[in-house]
């Protein structure tokens, strides 16, 4: 043990390595920071802390895009195999940070209709943000699981956080419930995977069994073992619940609508990058050996997920229910992309990043949208009280139409672009069954989401109704949702802009 | 006699499929609950059996983590199952059916 | 940066003006109506007017190359994909349609009395931006790109402005139009992976594929994804029955545009890539097509005929000579592609102006109903013989285009043992459009007026067409009469390039089908 304290010191003098986590640190103290500056500044300034909130993230992200930047990055294991960065959680990093400010931002409008604490709500989003950045470096299985449920926990307060509501407090049981069986499936297979690579009786067992790279070299000769092909597929459950994939999607939809919409807009984006990613360096990292096994499963579960999600997103009403099984849909088509790396294509991953850039775009314009004309109570948002919506504020309608058809994957968006990219990565991986059922699925979605618009667009001139302007919509909530529409448009017709692609 | 590998996995593997038909099958939360600390601890009894069994220390390490995270998870769950017992006068969960209406 | 010349930037032009102009219309809320207007007069001229200034550059030495060509990354190199522009022969004459029936289609709207004019006049102008785009584009996915582009603005066109019932067609239109939209995406997807030439220009999936054909499988494999993705996008039997319901409602510039042109796209997609890149898939499928064009010409035909609805039939009559293009396409020879192209060129400036004319009457009639019309003619003279003569040029009368397109297509068809016999079913569709036709046009305009009709003819607010009814109208006759003159102007150049993409009979792996001996055709026409 004295050995092993000794170099990790001499390694640390020698290298400081928590300089490497430097973001992640920063947005730990922002949010402490937080709490603290709610006690002890005066009540009537408390206005400053989403302000505080909003311009420390930007500074963090600030500092975690020039500290490395993300073209020609250099992988690198640091804290003893704990931390593994490449150059996709680099992006992720950013891509995380700018969820959390398009999150804090909602926040803001959401609290200023409600009656509830408001620090916290800041507090959790940051702390996630920074979990979800060591969640997808983590190379090792302790690692996974620590940032994994900081992230999770944090969400079930998160997804509760409208006490006042008995839809919100359902939402965070249910997501509570689903939660923690989800974590105990996902350690249930790590242990089995630890036991086995670790047992002293089997070839090639590892002394440090829970690391990647070390399970990596384990599986690929062993991956006849029964109990590691068990562990492995406990361990992509876990992570297909986060994912929300079929079938283990049946929280979702419940736990969607339930949700305050910022954070609803978290979990879908967010929460499931970060599972992706997750899922991304799983299958092509410890698993590549089990790939004989995986392809077919994870074909079957992506085939199913697309058709679900889409089916039932058909004849729903509630659009945060229907943003729930759309996002289904679309975890769908992102598996394509993940079983396309796992078949070799090696830009698949970027395929993936890719997508799951424009979901972000895309997905918080409309949350941006739901937001803004959600009352005190926004659990019962339902498709007809977007009736008109274009006629009575044709911004929002605009901005509503642009972020739906980049959803549906129309172009010039960016959706259109991510799909292509998926498209073309599963020509590649010769998965022509997938392909088949995507492309069902994506016409599919153009009625639901169509439908959407149909409402907002189409009604009837004569039944003009005078709109009573819930939230105050000032200059900065244009610029943001400007922003996004823009962006939006701009990766969809110049996609260079978004460097990932190698 | 001494007590092998098998007999703690045979063990911790009835105790982890008792948590799930628990999770499952029953209807009231705080059983839910029960039943998901069990799972839990199925985990840590194989985590310990095979860190002796290994040589390694990994898993005890693993353990303590994850002892710290039910135990925030059982806060939480029961701080969430009291406010919304409150709201509803109920904890069971064919009750909790408001939303998907 | 990619590499273009002066005249390249011209054909960039010709796609940017239309666009810009829309987008800055799209902020046109406040706009004076004249502003609108000379924002409008310049984002549907351009076109035209560098169209015709093209044509008159183009040069026909560059067979098998393109003309005007530039190439620009937008950041999807890694796959193969460049911005890549240019016409040849067989572009050529589809983007002087559209520029054409865009710029009439304009006219018409700016004096229009649409609701949010500003809007619509910006969906138009995205729609022609994207129509130029799709046929000057080489690389074959942004002809997708464009074309889905040029699509959109339909679905909310007739979403927003359609007639009775528009929410259903809109969507049904929209659904149909997606899958086959996306069908035709995985399509060319697959002819990019499997040709593994590692790039989306159709310039080099050419060059690769005439010397290294795919296997048959594989051909059979993408020629059906593309035959039936650009087949429902044509109103291909039996995926047409958004057509004639989706242009029912539609306002009269989307539906000029999209039955004029856009619909077109699946045709040039099939001539110009499918075929000639996919021989031995078009040699397979050759019964499919037969079959099923000879569905819309004769089972569509007689839907036609029992249509008491003047633009459903105009929508179903549409949806029926599409027929005659895919069995031009069908005979695989230079003569019947050839044909194929002019009757698509054709078609799209009289079917335009069958719909641009239909709103007129209905501006007059208040009604579509044929059986609630008669004696249109005593009060709209000029009118009336801006419809009988739309209508004779849609039956195919000599003098007009759409006469040398069915034409050659019979003839390529008569040349060939195999496919005699198909003239025989063929010529009796242009019977039944010429009933039909006629039909329309002796129940609106001439006969004893229904008893309601009479009262509002006899009102005396009914007047003939108006000047800016006019001027669109005699543009697109006088296209029709050029093309019907003076095929030769188009045809030229295009049966050069097809003689000079489509495999010669001897590389074909199912020979029996295109019997013709192309080298001598290519000298008949080049003589």
């Amino acid at each position: 043990m004295n050995d092993l304290l000794a170099e990790f010191l001499r390694g640390y003098t020698a290298n400081n390595q928590w300089a490497i986590i430097m973001p992640e640190i920063m947005l730990a103290v922002l949010a402490l920071g937080l709490l603290g500056a709610e006690m002890v500044l005066p009540k009537k300034s408390h206005g400053l802390i989403p302000r505080l909130a909003l311009w420390g993230q930007l500074f963090v992200l600030v500092v975690a895009m020039t500290a490395g930047s993300y073209i020609g990055f250099e992988s690198k294991s640091y804290f003893s195999g704990m931390i593994y960065q490449t150059d996709i959680t680099q992006f992720m990093r950013g891509f995380f940070l700018v969820c959390s400010i398009l999150v804090c931002y909602l926040g803001h409008i959401y609290l200023s209709k409600q009656q509830l604490p408001k620090t916290e709500f800041y507090h959790l989003v940051i702390i996630i943000s920074a979990a979800m950045m060591l969640l997808v470096q983590s190379s090792n299985f302790v690692m996974l699981f620590v940032a994994l449920e900081t992230v999770t926990v944090a969400f079930y307060v998160l997804v509760a956080y409208c006490r006042s509501s008995s839809l919100s407090l359902e939402a965070g049981l249910k997501y509570l419930v689903m939660g923690a069986l989800s974590s105990s499936i996902l350690l249930f297979g790590i242990v089995l995977l630890y036991g086995v690579a670790g047992n002293p009786e089997l070839a090639f067992n590892s002394q440090d069994a829970l690391n990647f790279d070390e399970l990596r070299n384990f599986i690929a000769l062993n991956s006849d073992n029964l109990l590691v092909r068990v562990g492995a597929l406990l361990v992509i459950a876990g992570i297909c619940f986060k994912i929300g994939a079929v079938p283990f999607q049946i929280w979702v939809p419940d736990v969607y609508q339930g949700s305050p919409t910022p954070v609803t807009a978290y979990l879908a984006v967010a929460s499931k990058a970060a599972g992706f990613i997750v899922l991304l360096q799983l299958v092509t990292g410890p698993f590549m050996g089990l790939q004989g096994l995986l392809v077919p499963v994870l074909s079957f579960v992506a085939a199913a997920t697309i058709l679900f999600g889409n089916f039932a997103a058909v004849t729903q009403r509630n659009v945060k229910r229907l943003m729930g099984l759309s996002g289904i849909a679309h975890a769908g088509y992102i598996l394509v992309g993940v079983i396309a790396a796992m078949r070799g294509v090696a830009w698949a991953p970027y395929a993936v990043i890719f997508y799951l850039v424009t979901y972000l775009l895309a997905s918080f314009a409309v949350f941006g949208v739901m937001t803004h004309l959600a009352g005190s109570d926004d659990a019962n948002q339902e498709l007809d009280d977007y009736e008109n919506l274009a006629r009575k504020r044709p911004f929002l309608g605009g901005i509503l139409a642009c972020g739906l058809g980049s959803l549906a994957g129309i172009p010039p968006l960016g959706g259109f672009i991510g799909k292509l990219f998926l498209f073309v990565a599963a020509f590649q991986a010769e998965l022509f069954g997938l392909l088949g059922i995507s492309v069902l699925g994506v016409v599919i979605s153009i009625y639901y989401y169509f439908g959407w618009v149909r409402e907002c667009y189409f009604g009837n001139a004569s039944d003009e109704v005078i709109h009573d302007v819930k939230a105050p919509f000032n200059m900065s909530d244009r610029v943001l949702l400007g922003a996004l529409v823009v962006g939006t448009v701009i990766i969809g017709i110049v996609p260079a802009a978004l460097p990932i692609i190698p | 006699m001494t007590v092998g590998l098998n007999a703690f996995l045979l063990v911790s593997g009835l105790l982890f499929a008792i948590g799930l038909l628990g999770v499952i099958l029953r209807k009231n939360t705080l059983v839910i609950y029960m039943s998901l600390e069990l799972m839990l601890n199925a985990v840590n009894l194989a985590l310990v059996a095979f860190s002796r069994y290994n040589g390694t220390m990994d898993g005890n390490l693993f353990v303590f983590f994850i002892i710290t995270v039910a135990a925030a998870e059982v806060a939480l769950g029961l701080a969430i199952i009291v406010a919304l017992f409150r709201r509803r006068q109920s904890v069971m969960v064919d009750q909790l059916n408001a939303l998907s209406r | 940066m990619g590499h273009y010349d002066t005249t390249s930037l011209f054909l960039l032009a010709a796609i940017l003006a239309p666009l810009i102009a829309g987008v800055i219309l799209l902020f046109g809320g406040r706009f004076h109506i004249n502003t609108l207007r000379a924002i409008g007069a310049f984002g549907f001229g351009w076109p035209l007017i560098i169209g015709l200034m093209l044509y008159s550059l183009f040069e026909p030495s560059l067979v098998g190359d393109y003309n005007f060509e530039m190439r620009m990354p937008t950041g999807l190199e890694s796959i193969g994909i460049y911005l890549h522009l240019g016409l040849n022969g067989i572009s050529m004459p589809l983007f002087l349609l559209a520029g054409t029936v865009g710029f009439a289609a304009g006219l018409y709207a700016m004096y229009s009395n649409a609701e949010r004019l500003h809007l619509y006049l910006a969906l138009l102008l995205f729609m022609l931006g994207g129509l130029m785009g799709t046929f000057a584009s080489v690389d074959i996915f942004f002809f997708y790109f464009f074309h889905e582009f040029a699509l959109i603005p339909t679905f909310i066109m007739i979403g927003i402005w359609g007639g009775a019932g528009r929410r259903s067609a809109a969507i049904e239109m929209t659904i149909y139009l997606t899958l086959g939209a996306l069908l035709s995406l995985l399509g060319l997807i697959a002819l990019y992976v499997q040709s593994g030439v590692d790039s989306f220009s159709l310039l080099e999936l050419r060059q690769y594929l005439l010397a290294q054909p795919l296997s048959e499988t594989v051909q059979n494999n993408i020629f059906a994804l593309l035959l039936f993705g650009f087949g429902i996008l044509v109103s291909l039997f039996p995926f047409h029955s958004w057509a004639p319901k989706g242009y029912a409602v539609a306002p009269s510039g989307a539906a000029m545009l999209h039955a004029g042109v856009l619909k077109k796209f699946g045709l040039y997609g099939l001539l110009q890539i499918s075929a000639p890149l996919l021989p031995a898939g078009a040699a397979h499928w050759f019964p499919w097509i037969v079959g099923l064009a000879l569905c819309n010409i004769l089972f569509i035909g007689l839907v036609t005929m029992a249509q008491k609805d003047l633009k459903m039939m105009l929508g179903y009559s549409s949806v029926m000579h599409m027929g005659y293009a895919f069995l031009g396409i069908a005979t695989f020879s230079i003569v019947g592609v050839g044909g194929a192209l002019l009757m698509m060129v054709a078609h799209g400036l009289s079917v335009a102006l069958l719909f641009m004319l239909s709103t007129c009457i209905y501006h007059r009639s208040q009604t579509f109903d044929l059986s609630k019309m008669g004696g249109l003619a005593t009060k709209a003279p000029v009118l009336a013989a801006f419809f009988v003569a739309a209508t004779m040029a849609s039956i195919g009368l000599p003098g007009f285009g759409n006469f040398w397109g069915e034409f050659t297509i019979f003839a390529a068809l008569a040349e060939v043992e195999k496919t005699r016999w198909i003239v025989a079913p063929a010529a009796i569709g242009i019977i039944i459009s010429a009933i039909y036709g006629l039909r329309a046009v002796a129940n609106i305009f001439f006969g004893q007026p229904k008893e309601e009709f009479e009262a509002q003819l006899n009102g005396g607010t009914i007047e003939d067409l108006k000047g800016f009814e006019k001027l669109p109208a005699g543009i697109l006759i006088a296209a029709l009469v050029i093309v019907g003159i003076f095929p030769r102007i188009l045809s030229d150049d295009a049966n050069r390039e097809l003689a000079e993409i489509y495999p010669t009979v001897d590389t074909l792996p199912h020979h029996e089908v295109s019997a013709i001996p192309s080298k001598e055709t290519h000298k008949e026409v080049s003589h």
